[in-house]
């Protein structure tokens, strides 16, 4: 409508025509918000000029007024846009020019006398990620046979804008291994590629996501992309950095993927669990999340300085964990790009300003229950010690005034020190070791006392992990001038950027909000940004990069999404869910039922497992990851997904796989952090040498995850395949390839030791004709092809020459643990 | 210049294939099959660590950044105050405390501190008529080859951060240290070794471990590889026990073929990067022993150097230092610690720091006139110093010693395209404070990067949504220094 009107207007052919003149608030305005508004706005106003009123623009800028009403040609603003203004550059600056239609709607209306109304709303241009989703229609598509859930259709849509097809489903075997390491970590055993090959039912595949779904392993996998965010480690980081006790916590995130809570009540507890009404020693543990900051033991340091680095920490993890956006930026000024002020950064941070970080006892039930009996047990013998001691104290003095020599002499050193004292010189804690001294050379004492010890020894020591508790008195809150904290500035409230959806309280006792508020807003479904941001980071993992490559930006300077409507679509699946959920159909081994939707019932809100399911089960993720020619130059970082990838494993899972191969995988969950074998040497790296003393039985074996995290020192096997630094919010691993890993892989004696023990499985569990074809099939699931066969059955031949079969199986499984497909999801 | 990656999946690393590889498998084969795997639509990237052209000519090619873990006493080796001597024992004007910070607040400021003048004797040295203390006298020996900053200011007062902020422009973790900035910038000359090695003296590691050395948010391809300088040099370099060199030559070679299998099955690049880091693998279990070999160096070398080969020493890193240079080593960084003489036990100003001193002397001298010798000095440039400086104020531990101090310390320069013989900056007379051309450490990185031919303004890399550079957002290139 307006580029055939203007299309006119161009070519000066209507001046007051029939059309009539142009109006502002329908054709300008949009224009100038769309336009102009985020650099000329309420945000930030370049060179004094804001466009996002039609009075403020008049009013101008450090080059005057944007336009000079009837006089068009005179006017700033048409000169910008022109590009024939002597100083300024052409506007939109480095954007592409507008339209001549776009600039001759323009010039009419000012022209014309540039009439605008008086009470005007400013224009205000929100970024995508600012406007809250809304589930976009799905999308129909050619060929409809192969898309199998609305993911397809949107993936298949832009597909075809592209001239692409899809890339057909990969084999069944690469298939099974890759669902199964992107959900638990873990590669299939041959027994369950197998079963998986036998079972020709429809939904073979989809019974097979299920049994991963519900495999606790599946809750290490994912709860360690979560550690990643909330930067998990064993100690405290800095140059002492000592050990610490917080993997209760890691044991809660565990235990929250596996039970699948929902996504907000998860963030809720973490953020604020021990604020909720009648707070469950569970819900305190999950406070652990913030208190993953690090400590500064160093001596002479001001410790204000580094409880505030805490702070700073939390506001900004905060900010990239759950929304995705550069919040950290606003720390010592304005955020240059998103509309975020620092007034509005220090606001998050009064949120985390008031709080102690005191440490609490963990523990399952059972150990609970154990020490309450314990107890129970202990008391009354406590209290026969107690009244035994209560008859015995008035004897006290005739006892020591009728001390001998040769009596004397039988005491406890210490003992005999403080009845050397003057009784009024003795300090009430020798007084007791005197009486005690006193008690033990009395009939019956000394085996009441014993009993008591003997019931005391079954009492459990239950480990400690760091929460966070409110402070009974808030502290104040400042801005920091330039972000430096020795330079207050300004008092603020706790708050939440004005950009966001609004910021309701009501939960907090004192009037002030408290972090429960901060937490119920975050995970509010209004929130543009939250759903999104993690939809998004869970995609990345299934593919690489996320829907938004820019995983830890979703602000101005980040990327665009590649497929913005399955963004949405994804994110409003994962809040409020309409499709279906055909898990405990498919749970029950008989039944290969093939409901219609509409029957099955709806997954909880916020469910990963739902999400999970979509993608794993979506013909996208099915896809084969071989390299296609024909996308090299049309989309040749794969954005389109015309095929999957093939991805590096994980640090820890590059261990899983090699101890899952051998057969020596200790499969426990949780507990302790543990020490498996790493060279001599590393930990002289820091300040302080500690020791890392292997663990020894079934714990050296235990999984990546589980490997005690120094911050300092980290495991090597785990750094030099990327794990997360545990310094800040990690949100994607960098997949690197490099020498050291070659090294790791080849000479480690950690992958050394299972190489052995993958040598001897095949020899022990396997028929000599089958051992190559099972070795093989250990690390990579598949069968070896025949000119595969043929190089390792070489390979075998001249080691058994060499050295004999025992060490030919040696070098064969070495081999097998460093082929790049043993390290790869493909 | 953002080294984006073209397919930011891979990362920074694939190899430039052709270039670079060769061991074992016949070239021709190889590279037919890695036209197959093009033709699937592989795209061969570049090697991380492959040469790279600078930003504009470069003064220095390589660096060898001799760090001294803590911060040595300016005032008693290089920063020559008489008036600090003549007011010794008295208190310290207040105009000079007002709104400063220190470490330590608490213990050492209860009682007004009173300034120490020092008791080691100063002389000038060489025609440049530089001011050393006597316990450095071989250092006195090259300060005609030398720039001295008098000058050096930091932000933080603690070792760790302090030294995170020496090394990487933050005190927070998680940022790349210098030579991984360094090498992502210039990749490496050394076909056979890591571009960035880090060699470590002294009775303990410094404070922050790896941090120091990290690459941070860069790809691990650029963090510093420690380097042992006796046993096995490089962690796992050593096949295992048990394990000749035919069979881990035979398996390597299986992996190898079996990888290209896969490449032509898959065509994913990334399997060409890794047959290729299994190669330059393979390479270093010959190259870093031969580069810590030490048999070849003559007498006369050693002597000079005052390497004793049976013991590890912060002269032996020095020497290790130059070799690694020789080998095509980007950025060679050595650490010695333990320089913090508060004056606590093992820590005095006296015969802790004399010995301290000692250790690193002879070294350090001989590394710069043995570079000088062989024509490798105006290619590479030596920097010395530690993460802040020393107090003009005694503080009472055991015995007396000095505090932290952030406002003001000594570093020096040489070769590189740095000036010789020439003294920058100045400090009051009692040495708090620079007077004249005070150089933040942020200058000071910006400064190292603009002699290796990089704009610390534009060596960038997108993390977190915001392009990250050494120097943050600070920094001006020292123009003085430049030769």
């Amino acid at each position: 409508m307006i580029s055939l009107r203007a299309l006119f207007l161009a070519c000066g052919l209507l001046w007051g025509g029939p059309l009539g003149a142009v109006d502002y608030l329908r054709e300008v305005k949009p224009l100038l918000t769309e336009q102009c508004v985020t650099c000329h706005g309420a945000e930030q106003a370049k060179a004094g000029l804001r466009l996002d009123t039609a009075a403020a623009a008049s009013q101008g800028g450090e080059h005057g007024a944007a336009w000079v009403a009837g006089r068009a040609a005179e006017s700033l603003l048409v000169q910008v846009l022109e590009a024939r203004h002597g100083e300024v550059a052409r506007m939109p600056y480095k954007k592409p020019p507008l339209t001549p239609a776009q600039v001759a709607t323009v010039r009419a209306w000012i022209e014309a006398g540039a009439q605008a109304p008086a009470e005007e709303v400013p224009g205000r241009k929100l970024h995508w990620s600012l406007v809250p989703p809304l589930r976009p229609a799905v999308p129909a598509v050619h060929p409809s046979n192969w898309a199998r859930n609305p993911i397809d259709h949107f993936v298949l849509a832009r597909l075809a804008s592209a001239g692409l097809a899809p890339s057909p489903e990969a084999d069944r075997v690469t298939l099974l291994r890759r669902v199964q390491l992107d959900l638990t970590g873990l590669p299939p055993t041959p027994a369950q590629v197998t079963a998986f090959l036998a079972d020709l039912r429809p939904d073979a595949y989809e019974r097979v996501v299920e049994r991963l779904l519900h495999s606790p392993h599946y809750g290490e996998r994912w709860g360690r992309h979560w550690l990643d965010l909330a930067r998990y480690a064993d100690s405290n980081g800095y140059s002492v950095d000592a050990p610490r006790s917080i993997w209760p916590w890691r044991d809660w995130v565990v235990n929250a993927f596996n039970a699948d809570q929902p996504f907000d009540q998860f963030v809720i507890e973490q953020l604020a669990g021990d604020l909720l009404p009648d707070a469950t020693r569970e819900q305190r543990i999950a406070t652990g999340f913030h208190r993953n900051t690090q400590l500064n033991e160093e001596g002479g340091i001001d410790p204000e300085q580094f409880r505030i680095e805490s702070v700073l920490d939390r506001v900004n993890t905060t900010g990239t964990a759950l929304l995705g956006l550069t919040v950290g930026c606003a720390q010592c000024h304005d955020h240059k790009f998103d509309p975020l002020s620092q007034r509005e950064y220090f606001q998050l941070y009064a949120f985390f300003n008031q709080q102690d970080e005191p440490s609490l006892e963990a523990g399952s039930s059972e150990q609970f229950a154990t020490r309450d009996a314990v107890r129970a047990r202990m008391k009354p013998l406590r209290a026969e010690l107690d009244a035994l001691a209560e008859t015995l104290k008035p004897k006290f003095a005739d006892w020591e005034a009728a001390l001998t020599p040769e009596t004397r002499e039988q005491l406890p050193l210490e003992v005999r020190t403080v009845l050397g004292l003057r009784p009024a010189d003795r300090k009430p804690a020798q007084v007791k070791l005197a009486l005690d001294g006193f008690y033990r050379t009395q009939p019956g004492y000394r085996e009441a006392e014993q009993r008591l010890k003997a019931a005391a020894k079954d009492e459990p020591v239950l480990p400690k992990t760091l929460v966070l508790a409110e402070r009974p008195e808030p502290r104040d809150n400042f801005i920091f001038i330039k972000g430096d904290f020795t330079r207050r500035g300004a008092d603020v409230a706790p708050g939440t950027p004005a950009v966001l959806h609004p910021f309701s309280q009501g939960h907090a006792r004192s009037g002030i909000p408290n972090r429960l508020d901060l937490a119920r807003w975050l995970m509010n479904p209004a929130n543009p940004l939250t759903a999104r941001v993690m939809v998004n980071r869970v995609w990345q993992q299934y593919f690489g990069l996320g829907i938004v490559p820019t995983e830890n930006d979703f602000g101005t300077q980040g990327a665009p999404p590649t497929h913005p409507e399955l963004l949405d679509w994804l994110a409003v699946e994962f809040m409020r869910p309409e499709i279906g959920d055909r898990s405990s159909e498919l749970k029950s081994p008989d039944v290969s039922a093939q409901s219609s939707n509409s029957h099955l019932p709806t997954p909880a809100a916020w469910s990963f497992k739902h999400l999970h399911r979509l993608i794993v089960t979506s013909a996208t993720y099915r896809q084969a990851s071989k390299v296609r020619p024909d996308l090299a130059e049309k989309d040749p970082t794969n954005k389109l997904l015309a095929r999957q990838n093939r991805l590096r494993l994980d640090a820890e899972i590059v261990r899983d796989v090699a101890l899952a191969a051998s057969g020596r995988l200790n499969p426990t969950l949780g507990g302790q952090s543990v020490f498996p074998p790493q060279p001599d040497g590393v930990m002289n790296l820091g300040q302080s040498s500690r020791e890392w003393k292997p663990s020894t039985g079934n714990d050296r074996f235990r999984r990546g995850m589980y490997t005690f995290y120094w911050r300092a020192t980290p495991h090597p096997a785990l750094a030099v395949f990327d794990t997360a630094d545990a310094f800040s919010a990690c949100t994607r691993r960098l997949r690197s390839n490099t020498p050291l890993q070659a090294l790791t892989l080849l000479n480690d004696a950690a992958f050394v030791e299972l190489a052995d023990a993958l040598a001897q499985r095949i020899q022990a569990e396997a028929p000599e004709a089958q051992r190559l074809e099972f070795g093989f099939r250990l690390c990579t699931s598949r069968t070896p092809n025949p000119a595969e066969r043929a190089r390792l059955q070489t390979l075998l031949d001249e080691e058994a020459r060499d050295g004999g079969t025992e060490k030919a199986w040696q070098t064969f499984a070495r081999v097998l643990l460093n082929l790049d497909e043993t390290i790869t999801r493909e | 210049m953002n080294l984006k990656p073209q397919n930011p999946l891979h990362g920074l690393t694939r190899r430039h294939f052709f270039s670079r590889c060769g061991m074992g498998l016949g070239s021709i084969a190889l590279a037919s099959l890695m036209d197959r795997s093009q033709v699937l639509g592989a795209a061969p990237g570049s090697h991380p660590l492959a040469p790279k052209p600078t930003q504009f000519p470069a003064r220095a090619k390589n660096v060898i950044y001799l760090f001294m873990a803590g911060g040595p006493s300016q005032l008693d080796l290089f920063d020559h105050k008489p008036r600090l001597n003549a007011l010794n024992g008295q208190p310290i004007p207040d105009s000079y405390l007002e709104g400063k910070r220190f470490a330590f607040m608490d213990s050492s400021f209860k009682n007004k501190s009173t300034l120490l003048g020092t008791k080691r004797a100063f002389r000038q040295h060489g025609q440049s008529g530089m001011w050393v203390s006597e316990l450095f006298p071989h250092t006195a020996g090259i300060v005609d080859d030398v720039t001295f900053v008098r000058t050096v200011a930091t932000n933080v007062f603690n070792h760790a951060p302090a030294k995170l902020f020496m090394n990487t422009g933050s005190a927070q973790f998680g940022r790349p240290s210098m030579g991984a900035w360094a090498t992502y910038g210039l990749g490496s000359e050394a076909e056979n070794l890591p571009g960035f090695v880090v060699l470590q003296s002294g009775p303990r590691g410094p404070r922050g471990g790896a941090v120091n050395w990290g690459s941070g948010f860069l790809p691990t391809s650029y963090q510093g590889v420690p380097l042992r300088g006796q046993g096995e040099p490089i962690l796992n370099l050593t096949t295992p026990a048990g394990i000749s060199a035919e069979r881990q030559q035979r398996a390597i070679a299986a992996v190898k073929d079996l990888n290209l299998q896969r490449l032509v099955e898959t065509g994913d690049p990334e399997i060409a990067t890794r047959i290729a880091a299994y190669e330059l693998a393979y390479r270093m279990q010959t190259s870093a022993p031969e580069a810590i070999d030490l048999s070849g160096e003559s007498d006369a070398t050693l002597k000079l150097y005052g390497v004793d080969k049976a013991k590890p020493s912060f002269a032996r890193n020095c020497l290790l230092a130059r070799r690694l240079i020789e080998r095509g080593v980007r950025f060679v960084q050595l650490y010695h610690t333990n320089w913090d003489s508060h004056g606590g036990p093992g820590e005095n100003l006296e015969n802790d720091f004399e010995k301290v001193c000692h250790e690193v002397d002879q070294g350090q001298a001989a590394l710069v006139k043995d570079l000088k010798s062989r024509g490798l000095l105006d290619d590479t440039l030596v920097i010395w110093g530690g993460e802040f400086g020393r107090t003009p104020m005694g503080e009472s531990r055991d015995k007396t010693g000095r505090n932290h101090h952030i406002e003001a310390t000594t570093m020096w320069l040489a070769g590189g395209g740095v000036k010789s013989g020439y003294v920058l900056g100045e400090t009051d007379e009692l040495g708090f404070s620079p007077i004249a051309d005070r150089v933040h450490v942020h200058d000071l990185h910006a400064t190292i990067l603009h002699l290796l031919g990089l704009d610390h303004k534009r060596l960038t890399f997108r993390f977190q949504g915001r392009d990250f550079r050494l120097t943050d957002v600070h920094g001006e290139v020292v123009t003085k220094l430049l030769a």
